[in-house]
């Protein structure tokens, strides 16, 4: 790519339509009809309280003691009778499979595929400056999304780095000449890995080295290429509320993926969340996130976690009314943005996985509110509607062979 | 890796489906046997019948067969089973080696008889190969890393984590991902950026100062000026966390080592110590939120004189160093008279230790260096005292007007660094009318980025901002339309930044207050503190170190040296080729000698070769020292080794004189605290935070120390080389005044660690009577004795637990909330045999620990939470009464115990289980992978038959002499 195009580029904003290996900005380019697709996956990995989750009316939100408050109930469908084949039961190992739908995650042996959210980023995400954007509320290493060989990619923990990241104003010599460098670096560790393989190196070590170098070495050119471009001006609007510090993680996390969705820096979004160690605070409650979700139906246990799982869905009740509030084009960017909000666990307390509550809002789907199966359905069939709802034609996905079909328009 | 563990044993405490061969488990009396099908079919080789089957089988058909036949009462049918090749033997090989089977009341095949079935057992099985690399783990890393430039610089935490749900860091299954080299690509630059700075080193500066920052009113009636410095009794906030106080005047120029050296005693006629904690932290000080900030050190006050207590810690700019005092004799002592009296604190750095820094020679050798300018010598330092308070407006020569004061709150408290004090408008004998405004006047026009306004902090708000207005001005006249408008917090006394949108040089600034709180309606207005924001970039004088050489052929001995320490070879030309090039280019156009060297330096740390292990090396020998390293130092191997390994092949019994050798090296601590972190869980611990309702004696300090216990009393075993049996019970620890409060044992006085002895009637020493182990298996609130059980079971005993059967309710034991009591509750497990199967192996472990609370505190009776009215504030009884009292007996296997004493001694009863045990969870950590059966039998074969000559570093040293000779496979 000449540096002219890359102005052109710029020229013509972060918002067009393009694949990086065959841009070719010197053509007239159409202005973007449609605005673009984005999607967003959040797991929430400890479950939820079914009997306060499902509606007890059929179809009627408004009987859902979490859902009763949420602003856009038109715009969204809970799926009741979804699972995974094969992992009715499970433990938290269960969050690995949750956007893959691998059976057996517990298993000493067990190797992921692909998620669901890199299969759609690998198609969608090339056009902006992050392809995807991982986050969690703590430093794990892993949560929902996992890359072509199944790898976990780790998620991103601290709500000022990713701000600022995506946001942040960078010295930009400084980063030209880092990337320079890196790619030198690159070039050599590749000359490097001929030779390795020459001298008779152990060829399985050397390709699992091999592969991460190039994917990236492609990653330096794509963030060489989006070094010219300006990163949008946006006001940091995180709280810093560090009594509630749970309850603002989650709110911080959402707060950014508003933003990087409005300002078209990612449209890709996976956010895992899971607590395991000692007690969290929110407004009502102070207790063990993990020790309340083992209720085992117990009153006191129950009335705190009930009170930590509606500050998780008030948040994001306001982040989907947030992204409803936001016209674009003609409609809003909930519009065209699909949230999906589930859980690995269908009752935490037992750790089973059978009817795992679902929810996806927005994307401009055919909502219908309340969507019972008739019988147990692989929570994959849905992954696969939203991949043709995304353009991927897969023909099967994980445990799901057939595009559950409940969303289309 | 607490979520896999704690929810792994969770699980067991619950039932799901009964399938057909979990009624087999449920029904044997070998317990924890389950039989899986072996996940990898295709692998799976066929047995050959032969001698050794023939007469393996002969002798299980003579001591097992007869209750683990057809129709035997032991209900599992081994017969059955092992016709299987898909059979996984594992437990039953665990279960015979550790003479769990047969039971102790049954016949017992000879050692010899032994041998043949494990050994048969071990040949059957069908072991996947194991992954043949693995990936350099994030805290490999950075101690490589370090070693090889000569830095000392924690930056694991800018690496993502990486172990994820597996128990060691080193697990071959743990592949490497972009986002991870992407991260070690970016901590590498960092490193050899800090190694060899581009501007240089910031020179070495002193700080001495005793002023302390504005403190929360609710909190610094509890410290006082005294003598030429400050008092401080014991403060925890309302809401319980360390309350600290800032101390202003020392801003940390640069990244790096200060040696922090507070001249401070005791005050008062009371036992023990004052303990001074050190933290650094961004200054905050509202009333009842958390501060941020994390703990440096802790010096320890004893003497009734005045001492120098120094610290070097690591901080980063915009970090404030700031003090909590404890001492349990003086909490909340108003204007106290006795507690811990700091004089001053005086600050030195960023420290290089050695000038040229050690990086230097530790890359370039010999190379001749220059330095410019000279580094000042220690007595030509001129350290910085500054006592009195200057603002930003005065530091830029500027000054304000107001639009009218009330005598006694005059402009000039918003500028004296303290909003106990405040400006206020002129409200006697008349108010003044709005509007109300604040002019800062900028004379030599330095550029300013915005103001800072805090309230002042007290009173009940009244005359607070809540909406202002900033104009600019020339000539103070005609302002224009705003630069700025907002609103403002009211009763918060921290600051409040004002960010223009762009930077202003204009001579005159406006503050205009367009709305403030009145509680009486009146125009009233007043601020704590207003100051200017401005870049005050000081231009820190730096010392630059020069390589005067400009040579390709040292820079290629340098590369060709560095490349030997880092991929523990001796590399030909060729292929360090692409190495070279990357140095040789920046070379060439005339770039400093080290600054030329840096990329290939980078390229090396990333290469392959130092990465991906185990390497290729360029002999055995070289593989073998590169191990070594790995294992005991988390590092690459140093010139004493790479010597030997030079010298040609390395025998066993050298191999054990340098791991001897590498053991008494203090870099062997890295290994020693990475251990202890995975094998016993404590890594993620410190995020448990105990209720501060149940155990409000739980604080920071305890906090400190407790994981400190485990790494230094391990330690200690392997110095001494003491008996594996310490592990279990022992009649000393390694503890200081707060461990040793909290465990009720007297006399020890200061919080250095040491060794501590005590009676047989302290349950203390042996690892499961630490706190940390205690608290891990908690969440701060109730403990489990089922989740203590299965991590005693799973780490210390060794007994390999199966998941649980699906379908059966969890039990949660809740302590004094229902009539039955907790072991009544647990017991439900009896009443279930597809339950009790294992938990009579794994709850009596947790019973007997029942007498330790959630922080690992000793206890008689339960504490239940009760309730407080209103919000939480922290007191020093908590919020709990005593219910039931505490009932620790139990029994494992025929051993009968009351309490913590009696299980211990049954644990020491075999010595070899433990060693074993030990042995397994070394390998693991050391290897990445699990013991093959084959080399769990090698590994048992290594145990001592005497529990006198079975000793901790004993063991370690030949765990690590087996692991090493599988290199030459």
């Amino acid at each position: 790519m000449n540096p002219t195009s890359r102005r052109d580029f710029l020229k013509f904003g972060a918002a067009l339509p393009l694949a990086l290996h065959s841009l070719d900005l010197r053509k007239d380019m159409p202005k973007r009809a449609t605005p673009p697709r984005r999607v967003m996956f959040i797991c929430n990995s400890l479950g939820f309280y079914r009997p306060n989750f499902f509606p007890r009316v059929r179809g009627d939100l408004s009987s859902s003691k979490y859902l009763a408050e949420m602003k856009t109930k038109d715009k969204l469908t809970v799926f009741q009778n979804l699972f995974h084949p094969g992992m009715e039961t499970s433990n938290h190992d269960s969050e690995k499979s949750f956007l893959t739908g691998v059976a057996k995650p517990e298993a000493p042996s067990f190797s992921n595929s692909v998620s669901v959210d890199q299969v759609l980023a690998q198609q969608i995400g090339n056009e902006t400056r992050f392809p995807f954007l991982p986050l969690s509320i703590y430093d794990r290493g892993w949560g929902c999304s996992w890359n072509n060989r199944g790898v976990a990619i780790p998620p991103m923990h601290d709500e000022t780095k990713v701000f600022d990241m995506l946001f942040g104003k960078e010295d930009l010599v400084a980063k030209r000449e880092q990337i320079a460098n890196d790619q030198l670096v690159v070039k050599c560790l590749c000359r490097d890995i001929k030779t390795l393989e020459k001298s008779g190196g152990d060829a399985a070590k050397i390709d699992s080295y091999r592969v991460v170098i190039t994917e990236l070495e492609k990653q330096l050119e794509h963030d060489a290429f989006w070094l010219d471009a300006q990163k949008p001006d946006v006001a940091n609007t995180l709280s810093t509320d560090v009594e509630y510090a749970f309850s603002a993680k989650i709110k911080n996390m959402l707060e950014l993926s508003k933003l990087a969705f409005q300002t078209d820096s990612t449209r890709v979004i996976t956010f895992s969340m899971d607590w395991i160690y000692g007690a969290i605070k929110v407004p009502g409650a102070t207790g063990g996130w993990h020790t309340l979700s083992h209720h085992g139906g117990k009153k006191d246990a129950l009335e705190k976690l009930i009170r930590i799982e509606s500050d998780i869905i008030q948040h994001v009740n306001k982040f989907l009314a947030d992204l409803d509030g936001i016209k674009e084009g003609d409609g809003t960017l909930l519009d065209h943005t699909t949230v999906v909000l589930g859980s690995n666990f269908g009752d935490a307390s037992n750790h089973t996985c059978n009817n795992l509550p679902t929810i996806v809002a927005g994307g401009g789907f055919n909502h219908q509110a309340h969507s019972v199966l008739d019988r147990p359905t692989p929570l994959c069939n849905l992954w696969l509607e939203l991949l043709n709802e995304h353009n991927v034609d897969m023909g099967q996905f994980g445990s799901g062979d057939q595009n559950l079909n409940l969303l289309a328009t | 890796m607490v979520l896999a563990v704690v929810d792994w044993i969770r699980e067991i405490v619950c039932m799901k489906k009964i399938n057909q061969q979990v009624v087999f488990v449920a029904v044997c009396t070998a317990a924890l046997i389950t039989i899986s099908t072996k996940v990898n079919a295709a692998c799976q080789g066929v047995v050959s019948a032969n001698s050794n089957q023939v007469e393996a089988e002969k002798l299980l058909a003579a001591y097992c067969f007869d209750c683990h036949g057809e129709g035997g009462e032991g209900g599992l049918n081994l017969v059955g089973l092992l016709e299987q090749d898909s059979f996984d033997g594992t437990l039953l090989f665990e279960n015979l080696i550790t003479s769990k089977m047969p039971p102790s009341d049954m016949e017992q095949p000879s050692v010899a008889e032994k041998q043949v079935i494990l050994k048969w057992l071990a040949e059957r099985q069908d072991e996947v190969a194991e992954i043949s690399f693995r990936r350099i783990s994030r805290h490999e890393f950075v101690h490589s890393v370090n070693d090889l430039l000569g830095t000392n610089l924690d930056l694991a935490s800018e690496i993502p984590e990486d172990r994820g749900t597996n128990d060691f860091d080193s697990d071959r299954r743990i592949q490497l991902s972009k986002e991870q080299i992407a991260s070690y690509f970016m901590v590498a630059d960092k490193m050899v950026e800090h190694a060899f700075p581009v501007d240089g080193f910031p020179q070495e500066q002193i700080w001495i100062t005793n002023k302390l920052k504005d403190s929360h009113e609710t909190y610094n009636i509890y410290v006082r000026d005294y003598k030429d410095g400050t008092l401080l009794s014991w403060t925890r906030a309302n809401n319980g966390n360390s309350y600290s106080f800032f101390y202003d005047n020392f801003e940390p120029p640069a990244a790096g080592w200060y040696d922090l050296t507070f001249d401070a005693m005791k005050v008062g006629e009371f036992e023990g110590d004052v303990s001074v904690q050190v933290h650094a932290g961004k200054y905050y000080y509202a009333d009842d939120r958390p501060q941020p900030q994390r703990l440096l050190d802790v010096i320890s006050l004893g003497n009734r004189q005045l001492e120098s207590h120094s610290v070097r810690v690591f901080l980063n700019p915009g970090e404030n160093v700031s003090v909590h005092c404890y001492s349990k004799h003086t909490y909340r002592n108003k204007n106290p008279n006795q507690g811990a009296y700091i004089k001053q604190l005086k600050v030195r750095g960023p420290i290089q230790g050695q000038w040229p820094p050690k990086s230097y020679p530790t890359v370039f050798g010999e190379l001749p260096l220059k330095s410019s300018p000279k580094p000042a010598q220690n007595k030509e330092l001129e350290p910085t005292v500054v006592s009195g308070f200057q603002s930003n407006l005065q530091k830029i020569g500027g000054n304000l007007t107001v639009s009218s004061f009330q005598k006694g709150m005059g402009k000039e408290k918003m500028q004296d660094g303290s909003n106990r004090t405040f400006w206020h408008t002129r409200f006697e004998p008349s108010i003044a009318d709005s509007p109300h405004f604040v002019i800062l006047e900028n004379p030599r026009q330095i550029e300013i980025e915005g103001l800072s306004y805090a309230t002042w902090s007290g009173g009940n708000g009244n005359g607070q901002v809540q909406k202002f207005s900033v104009f600019v001005s020339d000539d103070g006249k005609t302002w224009g339309d705003p630069v700025v408008e907002g609103d403002l917090e009211i009763r918060l006394a921290n600051e409040q930044p004002i960010h223009f949108t762009k930077a202003t040089t204009k001579r005159f600034i406006k503050f205009l207050i367009t709305d403030s709180f009145s509680l009486d309606g009146r125009s009233l207005a007043s601020i704590g503190k207003l100051d200017v924001v401005v870049g005050l970039k000081v231009d820190h004088p730096k010392n630059r170190v020069i390589v005067d050489s400009n040579s390709s052929d040292d820079l290629k001995r340098v590369i060709r040296r560095f490349s030997e320490r880092a991929f523990s070879s001796n590399l030909s030309d060729y292929e360090l080729e692409s190495y070279f090039g990357l140095g040789l280019w920046p070379l060439a156009e005339n770039q400093e000698f080290s600054q030329a060297a840096k990329v290939a330096l980078k390229a090396m740390i990333l290469s392959p070769r130092f990465v991906m292990g185990p390497g290729k090396h360029s002999s055995l020998s070289h593989s073998k020292i590169a191990a070594l390293a790995r294992i005991l130092w988390l590092s690459v191997p140093d010139d004493e080794l790479i010597g030997l390994a030079n010298l040609g092949s390395m025998s066993d019994e050298v191999i054990a004189a340098q791991i001897d050798r590498m053991l008494d090296d203090k870099k062997s601590d890295r290994m020693i605290e990475s251990f202890c972190e995975q094998w016993l869980n404590l890594r993620s611990w410190r995020t448990i935070a105990p209720s501060l309702k149940l155990y409000p004696e739980y604080d920071d300090l305890l906090n400190y120390y407790l994981p400190m216990e485990t790494t230094a009393y391990l330690r200690y075993l392997i110095q001494e080389d003491l008996p594996v049996g310490n592990l279990i019970d022992s009649n000393f620890s390694i503890l200081n005044q707060r461990l040793a409060e909290h465990y009720g044992i007297g006399g020890v006085v200061g919080q250095q660690m040491r060794k501590v002895s005590f009676s047989s009637e302290v349950p203390r020493g042996g690892l499961l009577t630490m706190g940390s182990v205690l608290k891990v298996t908690t969440d701060g609130f109730d403990t489990s004795p089922i989740l203590r059980g299965a991590w005693i079971s799973k780490n210390i005993v060794g007994t390999p637990l199966s998941p649980p059967p699906e379908e059966v309710k969890a039990i949660e034991p809740e302590h004094g909330k229902t009539a039955a009591t907790l072991k009544e509750q647990i017991e439900q497990h009896k009443s279930n045999p597809a339950c009790y199967a294992c938990h009579k192996s794994i709850d009596p472990y947790g019973f007997a620990l029942e007498n330790f609370d959630a922080t690992g505190g000793w206890r008689t009776e339960y504490r239940v939470e009760k309730p407080h009215r209103g919000t939480f504030q922290f007191r020093l009884n908590g919020y709990y009464d005593l219910a039931q009292e505490v009932d620790a007996s139990g029994g494992i296997d025929d051993q009968e115990f009351e309490n913590i004493f009696g299980l211990k001694q049954a644990l020491l009863l075999d010595h070899k289980k433990l060693a074993y045990n030990f042995a397994k969870k070394f390998f693991e950590f050391a290897n990445g992978y699990k013991p093959t059966l084959k080399q769990r039998m090698e590994l048992f074969n290594l145990i001592e038959n005497d529990p006198d000559d079975c000793r901790v570093r004993g063991l370690i040293n030949k765990v690590v002499v087996y692991s090493l000779a599988g290199e030459e496979k």
